[in-house]
């Protein structure tokens, strides 16, 4: 393939065909490069041209918690999708297929229903008279509410579940191409379960793993409506405060500004990612 | 020997309402070469398995040195493995594969790299020590996979049909390296295959399973020579079946009446005939000559086609009542005109024919 690419690289003809893509060129220039380049334009030039909606985004400290909370929910979040949906993928791998398609259906199910639903649901179920804190009182297990909304575990909580399904079906494919008979023989090289674990498993699911992980990291950081109805005022994330400039403020210029600094964040994780998996094929790992 | 080094008792095991194993009892002395063979579905694979403690046994027992492995998980049993699929750890290098047993064993990392040197030289494959699996081939790969088997110096080695995924010249030149390594490294070898050529090139010794159950274990001689059964006749080497009725037996060796009326004395009977019973006798397509000796009987024959096989010939021939006889003589014991299709007679030393109930 990279003999391919040399020798391409100098002589570059337009493909045969070409004028057939024509219009499907002019749609995504139209509808996807000209606006971002808009917003990019309106972060340098509105009130008036310049860097001053950077340097107000990049400089100033209640914006910068904006940033650090967006980062630290999507990390958190990431973190808690990668270790619930672990065990959910490694069951499907190795189930019977037919109990398999049933539990995938489940969750593709999940993933078809409305989000602002599912939000809403968590919040009947999280809030303070809400279903898990009267069953937690009624136990005995907890004397007073627990607080699980409008903060980060009511937005952990709420992303997570919705982020799951994201994080489980790569893994799936990662995993169920492990031959089971590499890890008995990590048993019988004298592994126990753990260090099989360890040394052999979790390494030959990280290709899954990063890339599930990268995409609900990259996810979560733009996410709106569950953190606007399930975290409270000091959990505040990038998307919510970029809604708050251009409706209540008015502020496009610093909106867009935000919005495009989101935009180059997603762009780097996602080369690095790119970069990451190209790597470890060319090492020819698995 | 009082005291076997493996002994497998009584071992039985069923997967619902079917039964893969049904009663396998095996002592194997240290340093044995012990070979499981048998068709698929025989219960070989899953008596291996038994050892390795991948599959529980519905009952029976394992023990090593007189003490049962059964209670004790795989990733404490000690034992190694090579199997059928390549099971390296793709994502370590051929080194890093080989130490894998001993880095999870705690090993300090100068004996972990001594003994890898020397694995890798006992597979030679040390110029590949920094190739990741995938860059090897299937020989290679099982060559590795043997050198990590053995790293942590295990009592027992279990194979199960390690060569199989190769062809057939790789599949030589690996038999032979584990010949090598067996002499080597004085190993106990447990070694499952359904290929025949395959057991007897190897083995000190062949258990042949049929069923789930052990048919005859013995040396591929004794297996070859003195099969206990026809089955074990029909399976190691090639066998004739003639129908037979058996006449009369006197120490062990009968008096028959073949199809055509023919009577034949002196062959081997295996087990107990009455008088007018119906019988089979087996006798290899080697065993037939072209030339009449005075111990020899004969077999009227029409011979419908004869090949060249290089040192042998391979004759196809039946008998007057249309039983299919394979003829293998050597190349120079056949004169041209031996070549034609015709009727005429072969012959056989009775002693290497044997009597099995039909």
């Amino acid at each position: 393939m990279s003999v391919e690419t040399r020798q391409s690289l100098p002589t570059f003809r337009m493909p045969a065909g070409f004028n057939g893509l024509l219009p499907a060129l002019v749609l995504i220039v139209l509808f996807f490069v000209v606006p971002v380049m808009a917003l990019l334009l309106r972060s340098v030039t509105e009130p008036e041209p310049g860097l001053q909606n950077y340097a107000a985004l990049l400089g100033d400290g209640t914006y910068a918690r904006v940033f650090f909370n967006t980062f630290l929910v999507a990390s958190v979040v990431t973190i808690v999708t990668i270790l619930v949906a672990f065990p959910v993928a490694w069951m499907l791998a190795i189930m019977p297929s037919a109990l398999a398609s049933i539990v995938f259906g489940v969750i593709i199910l999940s993933m078809w229903t409305n989000l602002l639903t599912r939000t809403y649901a968590w919040m009947v179920l999280l809030q303070r008279t809400g279903v898990i804190n009267r069953t937690l009182m009624a136990a005995g297990i907890s004397d007073q509410p627990l607080p699980l909304i409008n903060n980060l575990t009511g937005i952990t909580i709420g992303m997570v579940y919705i982020m799951l399904p994201f994080m489980i079906l790569p893994l799936v494919g990662t995993l169920r191409a492990i031959d089971p008979m590499t890890l008995r023989a990590a048993a019988l090289c004298g592994a126990s379960p753990f260090q099989a674990f360890r040394r052999i498993l979790l390494p030959l699911s990280l290709p899954g793993i990063a890339a599930g992980g990268l995409m609900v990291f990259v996810m979560s950081l733009g996410y709106f409506v569950t953190p606007a109805l399930l975290g409270g005022t000091s959990n505040m994330m990038l998307a919510e405060m970029i809604a708050q400039m251009i409706q209540s403020l008015l502020n496009w210029g610093l909106g867009s500004a935000a919005a495009f600094i989101l935009l180059v964040v997603t762009m780097a994780l996602y080369a690095l990612q790119l970069r990451l998996v190209g790597a470890r094929r060319m090492s020819g790992g698995a | 020997m009082t005291q076997p080094f493996l002994s497998i008792r009584n071992l039985r095991k069923a997967f619902g309402s079917i039964t893969a194993v049904h009663d396998v009892t095996l002592e194997i002395p240290k340093g044995e070469f012990l070979t499981f063979l048998g068709p698929s579905g025989s219960g070989k694979s899953t008596t291996l398995y038994a050892i390795a403690g991948f599959q529980d046994p519905s009952s029976g027992d394992v023990e090593l040195e007189g003490k049962s492995l059964l209670a004790v998980p795989s990733h404490q049993r000690n034992i190694g493995m090579v199997f059928q699929r390549y099971t390296l750890f793709p994502h370590l290098t051929v080194a890093e594969n080989v130490a894998f047993p001993l880095r999870v064993r705690r090993r300090p990392e100068a004996e972990v790299k001594k003994k890898v040197a020397d694995m890798l030289a006992l597979v030679r494959l040390e110029s590949f020590a920094a190739r990741l699996p995938g860059a090897l081939s299937g020989g290679q790969q099982q060559r590795v996979a043997l050198a990590r088997a053995l790293a942590y110096d295990p009592p027992i080695l279990l194979m199960d049909e390690p060569l199989s995924a190769l062809d057939k010249k790789l599949r030589e030149e690996i038999q032979g390296e584990i010949r090598r390594i067996h002499r080597e490294t004085g190993v106990t070898i447990l070694y499952v295959t359904h290929d025949q050529e395959e057991a007897l090139h190897l083995s000190d010794r062949i258990a042949l399973f049929r069923d789930g159950r052990v048919e005859q274990t013995g040396s591929g001689e004794d297996l070859y020579l003195r099969p206990a059964t026809d089955f074990v006749a029909g399976f190691i080497g090639n066998s004739n079946f003639l129908a037979a009725e058996h006449l009369d037996t006197k120490d062990g060796t009968a008096t028959i009446r073949l199809a055509d009326g023919s009577v034949v004395s002196g062959v081997r009977a295996n087990g107990t005939f009455g008088k007018g019973q119906k019988a089979k006798l087996m006798i290899r397509p080697e065993a037939f000559g072209m030339e009449r000796s005075p111990a020899s009987a004969e077999l009227n024959v029409e011979i419908v086609d004869v090949a060249f096989y290089g040192e042998r010939r391979r004759i196809v021939a039946r008998t007057s009542g249309g039983e299919g006889v394979d003829i293998r003589p050597t190349s120079a014991a056949m004169q041209s005109q031996d070549l034609a299709p015709c009727s005429r007679q072969v012959f056989f030393d009775p002693t290497a024919a044997f009597l099995f109930p039909a």
